[in-house]
């Protein structure tokens, strides 16, 4: 029943993925006083991208075609092990909150090769910036989620989500996982999805040499992480209130603070990253300090 | 839950002035802070309904978070020295002292008094680090604005030490600390100003020209 | 005179046998590797001696892990070294490889002298040089001698162990061998240090104080995060790998030290944890560490060079050795679900247990160790992207890349081999992980009564997980139409391998990002035709080793000053040396006088 309910669980998050995605364009237009497109054009998107024909390069391996399965698989592994839906739905025994990051980790290094492959320079300088960054970021990653299950004594995502009582050190650690969810869903102050400006681009950089049905997977990959790290907050840290409504709620911050802000240089990001780590040990100390 | 939060705030707030590269978001930081130390001494004077308190806590506001940044920001866009602070310890760097200080200052309060139990008592650790770090940005930053801020950082973790261990200074004296504040800040934004005037620069750095 | 202890005694406990096979899982590997590699690189009479050289290393290794002589160790070790210099130096024609052997015989002779001064000290109690004999004596030392004692073993097996600070011949010694010798000094000899200190630490020694545990997690930390910070910046691919050693050394003594505090603190399960969790790192770092410079040394040997700069599109030309590497590279970035993954999880779960049972300002300073390691570990996953991908991705940016073909099966099969043992440490980590629990349950005998971690992994859950989901992907999404065109050139007609990213840019955000304590420096050369046209532009970048720079090249300066100051005492004239004779005898009759 239990596996049942998990296979349910990841079939739902996968279809609403790319609705998220566009909710976001859409509070953001809002906000803009424009119209902008839909709520479901990220699923036209994949849908055209999924009908097209895929142009490769003649320099690139096998890598290059393995990465988009390479990098579905790891979100996909990654989002069995958050139980969004309710504390007992998720495969707590293939492994924890840790595990999560590394298996994330392995689609981007996957990513990162890919981004390689083809012998472009756009393609090596996203791949660099990618790994540079998500390089600062994973400390932060596991620091918060350590500031998280301290309290209840176990990573286990199921135990800390079922941890009745919400502590002073987990809200404070919710602002560090939110910054760690800007950077890894590559959103506003550390990369920009909506443009394609040399300079600027982290993730679409990296992809460039992408087309078609590869291209497809990959943002598809993209929309699940980004519910993946919105309901590690909405279920697992945060565990009150209706589900729905706290994504709601993260979709809604994200897209003001992406309107909000401006890009920041990339070697801004370090002082970003290394001031979501000081709040990080800042929910260690409270956890400590026993609040 | 409430005091934990401001506590915490003020010390965010320190680290978030370590982070800061511009001096815009310095004085913000400063503000910030002494927003928290605002809110911390009203709640104080409000369990303890004194009329005294009330007036500090009134002075507070109107010294830290209102006068004094907005003189700072006066004088800083005076001399149009916004763009820099003259770090001389890039952020990252700068976070992770800030942050082994205030695990100093933790491993020293936690011998004077056991910090796991009352939310108060980690009130002193709060206003040593910050105290620490406020000297530390004195120590790093070469702007003289930001000398400045490094100043009443350290000052405000002094009064949030007097405030929580003692229940408060005398309040002559505490009177008396808020004029000096006051006088300091103008007498230095005053000096700056003449500096920038003269030298055409603020970078305490270059001073170490002038000696004989 | 009566023989200090059993010399012929042997330990066949459960740490030296672990130990042993660690080294034989490797060893056997690389000397079938070796008959390849060797082959047309040397002449017959030099290959013979570099065999013997090669059996007689292990054998040496093997005995230091086996004996239960302090003596008969501390000269197996010195067997250990002077063997394995031996075969540094090699390739003596490089002037490179004599300088190295040097750097390296130097620093291992400062560790094995602290290391003699121990065991005398630990002799002076127990007139015996038999293990059960030092442990008894132990017991009854002083506090502040065992401080001593432990300070001194620190220091010894630091230095072979290649600990920041003392890790200064490793990225020297390491590349100069030929490949399969590196391959077994980075995978296994540099463990033997290891292995003596929790033979000498944990098990005769005993753990004196909770400072012990702090002093190895700070030192463990720096190791850490300078080596894989200098290995990030490395264009070398074997001096890169050297690098990732000490990082990876510093992860093994993250668990060791651990082990240490938490013993101290009274939580023998969480020690047990945290012991395991390092020795399991050791025996998968042994694993992929030696894979990766096999596979550098095919890489070597079919290209000539080992700067990754030069390389590139080796995939197409050497699959075997590619998939080999991937395989390593994946496995020590720590990503699932290989065997390093599974170290690195078991560490940071062995960190927060102890970051859970303990309060204070431990919590937080176990919280910040795990966050570093954390860190070690995307770092490294950078640094392997940049090795794997500058080395065998794109097209080969020079001739010899172009040129070269895969490996003989002789050096293929030992990297396949390794490449499996890696795949199977992780998948089958369980059971490898209840056979080392038992070592570690030997080496800490305390009542801990097994392992208990506060939640569970599952490799093999993960791993058919991604592949499922991967499969699922590959079967509704293949792409139908494809067509293969150039790389995208934004209208230029010629990209190639001149407008490649390469391994120095790849590294340069972090280059500047950690330029605090790397402290680069470029040099730039323009060769001009006219004002307007610039003809070659060379663009070189540095990094600063700033524990060369700044502590040991001063130390240097200082021993040579000292030596200037103590030559003249030696003027050459025979008058003066009878002088000298004389005043000593002087000197001996007054002060025997005293007596």
């Amino acid at each position: 029943m239990k596996y049942l309910l998990v296979a349910l669980q990841i079939v739902v998050l996968i279809a609403v993925s790319p609705f998220i995605t566009g909710l976001i364009k859409k509070i953001k237009n809002f906000i803009r006083l424009r119209k902008g497109p839909g709520v479901f054009q990220p699923y036209y998107d994949l849908a055209k991208l999924a009908g097209k024909e895929e142009v490769i390069s003649r320099d690139t391996s096998w890598i290059f075609a393995f990465a988009p399965y390479a990098v579905i698989g790891s979100v996909t592994a990654a989002l069995l092990l958050v139980p969004a839906f309710g504390p007992g739905i998720s495969l707590n025994r293939a492994g924890d909150l840790i595990a999560m990051i590394f298996i994330l980790a392995f689609g981007r290094f996957f990513m990162a090769l890919a981004g390689l492959d083809a012998g472009s320079a756009f393609g090596g300088m996203g791949s660099s910036r990618e790994m540079f960054i998500s390089s600062l970021v994973e400390p932060v990653a596991l620091l918060s989620v350590f500031a998280v299950s301290l309290n209840c004594g176990s990573t286990d995502a199921q135990a800390v989500a079922s941890y009745g009582t919400f502590r002073f050190s987990t809200l404070v650690a919710t602002g560090a996982l939110f910054a760690v969810t800007i950077a890894e869903t590559s959103r506003i102050p550390v990369d920009n999805r909506e443009t394609h400006l040399e300079l600027t681009m982290i993730h679409e950089a990296m992809v460039l040499e992408y087309s078609g049905r590869s291209l497809a997977l990959i943002e598809l990959a993209s929309h699940i992480k980004q519910v993946l790290f919105f309901s590690v907050i909405a279920a697992v840290a945060v565990p009150f209130g209706n589900y729905a409504v706290k994504m709601l709620v993260i979709a809604a911050a994200v897209a003001a603070l992406e309107v909000s802000m401006a890009k920041m240089r990339l070697f801004r990001v370090v002082d970003m990253m290394s001031f979501s780590f000081v709040l990080s040990v800042i929910a260690v100390v409270i956890s400590a300090m026993g609040y | 839950m409430a005091v934990g939060l401001i506590l915490f705030g003020i010390l965010v707030m320190a680290f978030a002035m370590v982070a800061a590269k511009r001096l815009s978001a310095l004085i913000f930081g400063f503000r910030a802070q002494s927003f928290f130390l605002f809110m911390l001494t009203f709640i104080l004077a409000w369990r303890e309904n004194s009329t005294q308190l009330y007036i500090v806590t009134t002075m507070l506001f109107a010294v830290k978070v209102v006068l004094v940044p907005n003189f700072l920001q006066k004088v800083a866009r005076r001399i149009k020295a916004d763009e820099d602070l003259g770090l001389s310890v890039n952020p990252t760097v700068s976070m992770s002292a800030a942050v082994l200080l205030s695990y100093m200052a933790y491993l020293f309060t936690g011998k004077i008094v056991s910090i796991p139990g009352e939310f108060e008592n980690s009130a002193l650790f709060i206003s040593l680090s910050a105290t620490m770090i406020g000297t530390f940005l004195m120590i790093t930053r070469m702007k003289a604005l930001a000398q400045i801020l490094g100043l009443l950082v350290m000052e405000n973790g002094i009064f949030l030490a007097a405030a929580s261990v003692s229940g408060g200074m005398p309040f002559i004296v505490e009177i008396a600390i808020f004029f000096d504040i006051l006088l300091v800040v103008i007498i230095l934004g005053i000096f700056v100003f003449k500096i920038n005037r003269l030298f055409t620069h603020i970078d305490v750095d270059k001073l170490t020209e002038l000696k004989g | 005179m009566q023989l200090a202890g059993n010399f012929g005694d042997l330990s066949g406990d459960y740490l030296s046998l672990f130990f042993l096979f660690t080294i034989l899982l490797i060893s056997v590997p690389a000397a079938v590797y070796s008959t390849g590699y060797m082959m047309g690189e040397y002449g017959g009479k030099k290959k013979a001696v570099l065999w013997a050289l090669l059996a007689a290393f292990v054998s040496s290794m093997a005995l230091v892990v086996l004996t239960a002589n302090a003596f008969v160790f501390l000269v197996a070790w010195e067997l250990m070294s002077l063997l394995s210099y031996f075969l540094v130096v090699s390739d003596f024609k490089h002037e490179k490889s004599v300088k190295a052997g040097t750097i390296y015989i130097v620093m291992t002779h400062i560790g094995t002298a602290f290391m003699t001064a121990a065991f005398l000290v630990m002799f002076r109690y127990s007139g015996s040089f038999d293990f059960s004999a030092l442990k008894e004596a132990c017991s009854t030392m002083p506090p502040e001698i065992k401080n001593i004692v432990f300070l001194m073993l620190l220091a010894g097996f630091g230095t072979k162990a290649g600990l920041v600070p003392l890790h200064i011949w490793l990225p020297y010694a390491h590349p100069q061998a030929p490949s399969h010798i590196s391959s077994i000094m980075s995978a296994v000899m540099i463990k033997t240090a290891v292995y003596g200190m929790l033979r000498f630490v944990f098990m005769i020694l005993g753990i004196g104080a909770i400072w012990w545990g702090n002093l190895v997690l700070v030192l463990a930390l720096v190791s850490c995060l300078a080596g894989i910070m200098y290995a990030l910046t490395e264009n070398d691919l074997k001096r890169l790998l050297a690098y990732s050693s000490v990082e990876n050394i510093g992860i093994i003594m993250l668990g060791v030290g651990a082990s240490m505090v938490f013993m101290k603190m009274g939580l023998p399960a969480v020690s047990l944890l945290a012991l395991c969790a390092g020795l399991f790192h050791l025996i998968n770092h042994a694993v992929f560490k030696g894979l990766l410079f096999l596979c550098a040394g095919s890489i070597y040997k079919a290209t000539g060079t080992r700067n990754i700069e030069h390389l590139g599109g080796l995939i197409k030309k050497m699959p075997v050795t590619a998939a080999a590497f991937l395989a390593g590279s994946i496995a020590i970035s720590g990503l699932p679900p290989f065997n390093g993954f599974v170290s690195e999880w078991l560490t940071l779960q062995a960190l927060f247990t102890g970051a859970v049972n303990t309060g204070g300002s431990y919590k937080i300073f176990l919280c910040v160790c795990a966050a570093l390691l954390a860190l070690t570990g995307g770092l490294a996953a950078a640094c392997f992207v940049k090795a794997f991908g500058v080395t065998f991705l794109a097209v080969p940016r020079s001739r010899a890349a172009e040129r070269a073909g895969e490996v003989p099966l002789s050096m293929k099969a030992p990297m396949v081999f390794l490449a499996a043992a890696a795949v199977l440490l992780g998948v089958g980590a369980p059971s490898a992980i209840r056979c080392i629990s038992a070592v570690a349950d030997s080496v800490i005998a305390a009542p801990a009564g097994g392992i208990t971690l506060s939640a569970s992994l599952n490799t093999v859950i993960i791993a058919s997980a991604i592949f499922t989901a991967s499969a699922a992907a590959f079967y509704f999404m293949r792409p139908r139409r494809t067509t293969e065109c150039n790389t995208w050139d934004c209208g230029y007609y010629k990209l190639g391998a001149r407008t490649e990213y390469s391994a120095t840019a790849f590294s340069k955000p972090l280059r500047i990002a950690f330029g605090f304590f790397l402290l680069p420096y470029s040099k730039t050369e323009k060769i001009r035709d006219s004002f307007y046209h610039v003809r070659s532009f060379k663009y070189e970048v540095f990094t600063t080793p700033v524990f060369r720079d700044y502590v040991y090249e001063p130390a240097v300066k200082l021993v040579f000053m000292a030596a200037r100051q103590v030559k003249k005492i030696q003027p050459g004239s025979i008058h003066v040396y009878v002088a000298y004779i004389f005043a000593t005898i002087v000197l001996l009759v007054i002060f025997m006088g005293r007596f």
